[in-house]
């Protein structure tokens, strides 16, 4: 229905003429006509809807110095002029869409009204994706200007494949705007995105603090929020299938993460893995110089031959089973026993240099040390459920205590998993959206080529054909390759720094949208989206699920344990009847080792009755058996022989 | 409320005299939006005692209240000619806007269309006139396209005043509030009588003193006025009328800055012509720049005619 009253008129001169693609109009003074507004134009036979872009104002004072003769000089007096001046307020619109398209065509001068909200559907493209039979619209939040308050949507056709694909966030740290606009993102499209395009899942990567250890817990949302999500027909829940990762501390008992509150403990599971896991990404732990065809082929050479199997040689003292890094060590030590005990100079073993030899068992072993508590010694892995992803669930993988290589190889390995399994379409969902903070981190414009890197890049470039999405966020876009983000089907921006605006990928912005966007409010945002010819502002409630800040507050992360404490606790998050006492009674005088591979199985395994199984993978008892102490026998006295010489 | 008329532009007035087999014309005289004035010395009666050097009116003091401005336009060219006899067509608005607050806004407005010339050559004319009203010159003397011209330009300075006289009137019937004139109140005698309406001149072709009265009329400093007078040769509608002196005009030209202000001629002018004169030297903001008449063009008249000028179609 259109708006009552026109708010503006069209005004076209020859110095600033109306085109097929922008327009200016005036209006009164007070008017609610702002930057993003979207307005209508009416003309015989034609329709132009257009965003604003920039405005202007001033009055019929040619120069400064005549407002100074007419206050004599006295600033105080300037205000007090019985009447005020005539001033103009100009805008800047930018067209959206024009009815009929063709023949395209300049503005025509007419009345502006402000959109109504079946306008704000029609300028945005939205009917080609919110209606018919199979809609595709997920909801991003409302457009809200002058009263006028209408959702808007995005097409999950272009936010998740196959049509166009990927989100990439921007804003300045310490608002919350990127953590909350994803976690309120993931949410619609778990409740919205169509059962026909068939089932979603998403894996977070939480790189820093405890931004994302609460997706499963409610927030406490206003009356404000409430009416959004009523607004645009979302339930203000949180995540209902939500599986967190965490990999232990060095001491291999106590999980190396914020979420260690035991009311938190029945969906945080550890993040193991074994020699397999790591040798099958050892790129990642490779820089450019290692980065050889001597390395590569030695490294092949393990894992086809000698990880995993028993390996016999007639150059090593006996048969060696490599299932763990300390199998490996051996080994490695075999090698240089043998290299060592050669006769010649030859330093070639099996056509491998050794100084190649050298480089691989130093980069794995730095691996084993840098990330003790994530590479486990046992050989044992306790991994994402492949193949076995709910519909709908969300998997949080928390890698923010890992040092930067470790993390490196924790995203490396789980988005190439990710990859393969969708390429085989036995990962259980159909889409997957992974979420990665700090960007610029891991797909620096500048900086190493990295396995990360191009493996992001791929991702970017071709995870849509699969159905694997990246969700991206950073702080400062012109620091990330622009192939990554130019990638992005959709782009979403908080407030931005004045530094990062001045940058040249923010050029066709107009220096009013770059002031909007320079102080934007927490809740706003400006999108970007392949429907959309222009960036509009759209307004968000807060995310239905526990902000990091509140949810530490409320679930304290639990201190470090001793490690009988830690491993009843471990045992508790299977079955809380299970006490400290007992555990501390079953472990006592165990090896720590047999010890954690019996609860690194039983939290793998998840058996029925935890105790018992538990019991049964710490094997029989060996008792400590303490030989008597016989002391060293006297030396037989006898006499100096020297004496007396 | 405003009174509007619809007023296509001259196009298809020029496209129908071309095709009756007119002349075409394109002149356009300078200065064909203000009146024509002679100028002269008319002495006036003193009324108000007290030296032609004038006295301070004190400090400016904003107009207490609403105020309104009347002012009106005119716009004429000669669009054809049929043998020597000139066709000129004219277009006279005339408005007040009202000030409220510190904001002014339109509360009467009216526009005419002319066609002025000739009875015979309107007569040829026919149907092409359409909305305009056509005025017929005299016939008694021979065609001569100057002369022709000039009576038509009276023509069209005295259709303005009248539309002016009928805009301020249907002002006054509903609203009493002060209402400044762009010029002279003896227009019409129920202007001059209205004691809340002034005029406000800006030209001094005619004077009120001669020789050394005059000089001293003539510098009278800023923020002064004169005494009160009453100009000769207003029988019909008498007024009371004084100078004063809105910006200082030492350096620049003896008629810098000064006005000449009219009220109605009643006691009671005398009694408030300072604060009459308070009230204007507060007029001087904001500057009426770029307009060549700025030191002696009040706002609120600039912006009457602004608008007139901007809604005009031609």
């Amino acid at each position: 229905m259109l708006s009552p009253t026109p708010v503006g008129r069209v005004v076209a001169t020859e110095l600033k003429p109306s085109t097929p693609h922008q327009f200016h109009f005036w209006t009164a003074r007070e008017s609610a006509v702002g930057i993003g507004a979207i307005v209508r134009v009416d003309a015989p036979g034609r329709t132009v809807l257009g965003i604003v872009t920039d405005g202007f104002a001033y009055s019929d004072l040619m120069t400064p110095m005549h407002d100074v003769i007419g206050a004599d000089g006295d600033p105080a007096l300037a205000g007090q002029a019985p009447t005020e001046r005539a001033e103009i307020r100009l805008y800047l619109a930018a067209v959206l869409r024009q009815i009929p398209e063709e023949p395209l065509q300049p503005v025509p001068l007419g009345e502006v009204r402000l959109a109504g909200d079946a306008d704000v559907v029609a300028a945005l493209r939205m009917d080609a994706f919110t209606t018919g039979a199979t809609p595709t619209g997920v909801p991003l939040g409302v457009y809200a200007t002058a009263g006028l308050e209408a959702p808007i949507y995005l097409d999950a056709d272009f936010l998740l494949g196959p049509e166009a694909a990927h989100l990439n966030i921007t804003g300045v740290s310490g608002l919350a705007t990127k953590t909350s606009a994803v976690e309120f993102l993931l949410s619609t499209i778990f409740q919205k995105f169509p059962r026909h395009k068939g089932s979603v899942a998403a894996v977070c990567f939480n790189v820093k603090g405890p931004d994302l250890c609460y997706l499963d817990q409610p927030a406490e949302l206003g009356e404000e929020d409430l009416r959004l999500y009523d607004r645009l027909g979302l339930k203000p829940e949180p995540f209902q299938d939500v599986h967190y990762y965490a990999p232990y501390k060095p001491d291999g008992v106590n999980l190396n993460t914020l979420r260690t509150h035991e009311a938190l403990a029945a969906n945080t599971v550890p993040l193991v893995w074994g020699l397999r896991e790591v040798l099958d990404y050892a790129e990642v732990l490779l820089n450019k110089d290692d980065v050889d065809a001597k390395a590569d082929a030695f490294i092949g050479f393990l894992a086809e031959r000698v990880v995993g199997r028993t390996y016999s040689d007639p150059t090593l003292e006996r048969p060696t089973e490599v299932r763990s890094f300390a199998d490996l060590e051996q080994f490695f030590r075999q090698i240089f026993n043998f290299m060592e005990s050669r006769a010649s100079g030859s330093e070639i073993w099996k056509n491998h240099h050794l100084a190649t030899i050298r480089k691989v068992r130093n980069r794995l072993g730095n691996i084993s040390v840098r990330a003790k508590g994530l590479v486990t010694d046992d050989g044992q892995a306790s991994d994402l459920p492949w193949g076995k992803f709910a519909d709908r669930s969300l998997h949080v993988v928390d890698v923010a205590a890992l040092d930067p290589t470790a993390q490196d190889l924790v995203f490396a390995r789980l988005v190439s998993k990710l990859r393969e399994h969708l390429e085989r379409r036995d990962l259980g969902v159909d889409h997957v959206v992974v979420f990665v903070d700090e960007l610029n981190k891991y797909a620096p414009t500048d900086g190493p080529d990295t396995y990360v890197r191009r493996m992001l890049l791929d991702l970017s470039e071709r995870g849509r054909y699969l159905g694997l999405v990246l969700f991206s966020a950073q702080q400062f876009r012109s620091q990330v390759l622009r192939r990554v983000v130019g990638n992005a089907g959709t782009a979403l921006f908080g407030r931005m720094d004045m530094d990062e605006l001045a940058t040249p990928g923010y050029g066709i912005l107009s220096p009013a949208t770059k002031a909007k966007l320079a102080a934007l409010p927490k809740g706003e945002l400006m999108v970007r989206h392949p429907h959309f010819t222009q960036p509009l502002f759209v307004r968000f409630p807060r995310p239905p699920v526990l902000s990091g800040r509140l949810g530490v507050e409320r679930f304290p992360p639990a201190p470090d344990l001793p490690f009988a404490p830690a491993v009843a606790r471990q045992l508790r998050a299977l079955d809380p009847s299970i006490t400290t006492a007992r555990v501390e009674n079953l472990i006592e005088g165990r090896r720590e080792d047999d010890v954690r591979r019996a609860i690194h199985t039983t939290r793998r395994t998840r058996p029925d009755h935890v105790l018992a199984f538990f019991t049964a993978q710490l094997g029989t008892r060996v008792e400590r058996e303490v030989a008597p102490t016989r002391g060293v026998p006297a030396l037989k006295r006898m006499d100096d022989p020297y004496e007396g010489r | 409320m405003l009174s509007r008329s619809p007023s296509p532009s001259w196009t298809r007035l020029r496209r129908a005299v071309a095709a009756r087999g007119f002349t075409p014309a394109s002149w356009i005289p300078a200065a064909s939006e203000g009146r024509a004035e002679e100028a002269t010395i008319q002495p006036a009666s003193r009324v108000e005692d007290g030296p032609l050097s004038g006295w301070a009116v004190g400090q400016a003091e904003a107009w207490p209240g609403p105020v309104a401005f009347l002012d009106g336009t005119q716009r004429y060219e000669v669009m054809a000619y049929s043998g020597a006899s000139p066709l000129v067509v004219a277009e006279v608005a005339a408005a007040v806007m009202e000030r409220r607050d510190r904001q002014l806004h339109v509360a009467r407005v009216a526009r005419r269309r002319l066609i002025i010339a000739r009875p015979a050559v309107l007569a040829e004319l026919g149907d092409a006139v359409e909305s305009h009203i056509a005025v017929p010159l005299p016939e008694d003397v021979p065609v001569h396209p100057v002369h022709d011209f000039q009576m038509a330009r009276r023509e069209v300075d005295r259709a303005r005043g009248r539309l002016e006289l009928e805009v301020g009137l249907a002002y006054r019937t509903v609203s009493s509030d002060w209402l400044i004139v762009d010029g002279s109140l003896t227009e019409s005698p129920q202007w001059a009588a209205d004691p809340r309406m002034i005029g406000v001149s800006k030209s001094h072709a005619t004077l009120p003193f001669a020789d050394q009265e005059l000089e001293l009329y003539l510098r009278l400093p800023s923020g002064h006025r004169s005494p009160v007078f009453a100009p000769a040769g207003r029988e019909v509608a008498p007024v009371y009328s004084w100078a004063l002196r809105l910006w200082p005009w030492e350096g620049k030209d003896l008629l810098h800055g000064l006005i000449r202000v009219e009220a109605a001629p009643a006691p009671e002018t005398l009694d408030q012509a300072d604060r009459l004169s308070r009230w204007l030297l507060a007029e001087r903001a904001p500057v009426s720049t770029p307009d060549p008449r700025w030191d002696r063009l009040l706002y609120g008249i600039r912006a009457v005619e602004q608008y007139l000028r901007a809604s005009s179609t031609n």
